[in-house]
């Protein structure tokens, strides 16, 4: 049953009308076909139409297939608010800033990878912090953690991790510029501080995969990716920096929601004038932790690599792991975009939603200008992740972005109910794919059926038009928290 | 045990229990904790002491969890036991002229994988859906966690 009081526009989207709740300033807009409309909780709707009401909103209140409700703002959030009379809210990113998504691809096959994909899942799992309470290798000075803040994957790649090329293969080149270290708590660099170079929990992630599909042979050999070849995705975010940062601002933005009149139908919906200190201050420090996340990746990229090699005993050049791109799926960033045949300079807020720049878009790097941006979609850990590309389309519909992933299905515990006594981690290996795992129940938490099919998310913004499938890839070797 | 677990899509939450407020934290601590390990495996070896303020109730208790889970993610501070001293109740009865105050202090040790089991990774106490309300001679909350 659709959720009373939207109705559906085309096969593609369906809307939550102005009049769907008092204080709407606009409509939204979500992108569900009638298969995914079914599992459309109400409470995602209410809470695209509550991002309707906050001040400054420009254009529709946009949420894409892998929607699901959220603190404030949905998952699968899109929402631009106009820099001049618009807000900034922390909850419109989320607690952890800057999870994002790397893909890497290599010169290895399949065939070559199988015969040693334990003693290369084990190697990755002992190489790489993983799982509730675990400690990075790298230990920061506060004066590190100052700068890592301001350069992000450029300060992994000045202390050795990884090379300069791999920097403009990350959204924003790894760095966002305008990130300010004065306005960051003593307690979020505590927390920061040994947490530099893990991986975290959860849904997070490090997976060895092969291209399984190829839907644009073109595109996909300029990306230099070919059927049956080893790609390696790596899942993470700011960890505890970053969920330290949006804590502080969540407490900060509330009272700076009552100080400035705006009312809030959620209090996670906190937030400030764009203009104001407060926003300034909280845009300071969300860019400080995107830039800690995108330095994470990029040490996680670099052990990956060093893992690899000595596992096939090969030369770097033999291997031929490098970087394809790295997005960032939870972040606010200031973009300027065509509304009403009008450029107008935006603070774009995706929470759980891609940036999908179109070809020839002056934020690409020369390497991609001329295809679009890759973008990367995460599926769970016993199907498949996919690869697309950005398009024009979601420049003109969705400000220029797309999904995120698959969403879940099922609750933590419905997953851990229906995974009790059986073993997870004997049946993905009897599918072919190796998992190791420190947490007591995250396979559990974790598996297959927990997640909606990625692919039903992928074909609707396929069809849509507002990003394009370039590849499929299928894991066989996984790292999880 | 007087909290349950809150069984919501993607994240969790805790439905707590108590004779008084203060219990409702107390117990809302002992679940947060339980969600990262098994809580019958932390040995009350040390004392942390920590403090909070907030306008509000609800504020309270988020900055309160939170601050558990900050004592967790960056010195591995994992606890067992609780005892609360506040001025909760007093508030309650005269709003609103002062600030509220909370002085926990928690016995536990320092969270170790070898002995203990690797739970949830918690980032966050949220204001989503909170709630605190007395039911007959109850009172009661319920929290959402992001994981």
């Amino acid at each position: 049953m659709p959720v009373e009081g939207t109705r559906r526009i085309d096969e593609n989207r369906i809307e939550v009308p102005k009049d769907y709740k008092p204080g709407m300033r606009t409509n939204g807009i979500i992108f569900v076909d009638e298969e995914l409309e079914k599992e459309l909780e109400k409470g995602s709707v209410d809470q695209v139409a509550n991002v309707a009401t906050l001040p400054g909103i420009v254009g529709s209140s946009l949420a894409m297939p892998d929607v699901h409700t959220g603190y404030g703002f949905s998952i699968g959030g899109v929402a631009a608010f106009d820099i001049e009379e618009g807000i900034i809210s922390p909850g419109g990113v989320g607690y952890d800033i800057n999870c994002g998504v790397r893909l890497l691809r290599s010169n290895l096959t399949k065939e070559e990878v199988l015969p040693k994909i334990k003693e290369l899942v084990n190697a990755l799992y002992n190489e790489i912090p993983t799982g509730v309470g675990s400690k990075g290798k790298i230990r920061l000075s506060p004066d590190d953690e100052k700068e890592l803040l301001r350069k992000g994957a450029r300060w992994a790649v000045e202390n050795g991790f990884g090379e300069a090329s791999d920097l403009e293969r990350i959204e924003s080149g790894g760095c966002i510029e305008g990130a300010d270290p004065s306005v960051i708590s003593e307690k979020a660099y505590e927390r920061g501080r040994a947490q530099q170079g893990t991986l975290g929990s959860g849904n997070h992630f490090l997976e060895v995969q092969y291209v399984d599909e190829i839907y644009d042979e073109k595109i996909a050999t300029q990306l230099g990716l070919f059927k049956g070849q080893i790609t390696v995705m790596i899942h993470t975010g700011s960890r505890g920096f970053g969920h330290q940062v949006c804590e502080d601002f969540v407490k900060v933005m509330e009272k700076a929601a009552r100080k400035y009149g705006i009312e809030l139908p959620d209090k996670e919906l906190a937030c400030a004038p764009f203009n104001s200190p407060e926003a300034q201050d909280y845009l300071a420090a969300m860019r400080a932790a995107a830039n800690y996340a995108w330095a994470n990746r990029q040490c996680l990229m670099h052990w990956t690599k060093e893992c690899f090699l000595k596992v096939f005993n090969i030369s770097p050049r033999e291997l031929g792991l490098t970087l394809i791109y790295d997005v960032a799926h939870n972040i606010a960033k200031i973009e300027e975009h065509i509304v009403n045949g009008k450029k107008r300079k935006l603070i774009v807020h995706r929470k759980g939603a891609t940036r999908a720049f179109p070809p020839g878009h002056p934020e690409l790097p020369e390497i991609y200008r001329n295809i679009g941006q890759p973008v990367i979609i995460p599926g769970d850990m016993g199907r498949y992740s996919y690869l697309l590309i950005g398009t024009e389309k979601a420049m003109e519909e969705t400000f220029g972005s797309t999904c995120h992933g698959a969403g879940r299905l099922l609750s933590r515990h419905q997953a851990i109910k229906l995974a009790k006594g059986r073993s997870i981690s004997r049946e993905m290996e009897d599918r072919g794919i190796i998992v190791r795992s420190a947490g007591r129940e995250t396979l559990a938490e974790e598996m297959s059926e927990a997640y909606k099919d990625v692919s039903n998310v992928v074909e609707v913004v396929h069809r849509a038009g507002i990003s394009k499938k370039v590849a499929r890839l299928h894991p066989i070797g996984v790292i999880k928290g | 045990m007087s909290f349950e677990i809150l069984d919501i899509s993607g994240d969790i939450g805790l439905k707590v229990y108590g004779k008084d407020i203060k219990e409702v934290f107390i117990e809302a601590a002992k679940g947060l904790y339980s969600l990262i390990t098994d809580l019958g495996s932390v040995k009350p070896e040390r004392a942390l002491t920590i403090e909070v303020k907030d306008d509000n109730l609800e504020g309270l208790l988020v900055s309160f969890l939170n601050e558990l889970i900050y004592q967790f993610d960056t010195y591995g501070f994992i606890g067992r036991e609780i005892s609360i001293e506040s001025n909760i109740e007093n508030f309650m009865q005269k709003p609103p002229e002062t600030n509220l105050w909370l002085k926990a202090t928690i016995m536990g040790e320092e969270f170790d994988s070898s002995r203990h089991e690797r739970g949830l990774l918690v980032k966050a106490a949220t204001y989503h859906n909170l709630r605190i309300f007395k039911d007959g001679d109850m009172w009661q909350a319920e929290i959402i966690f992001d994981i």
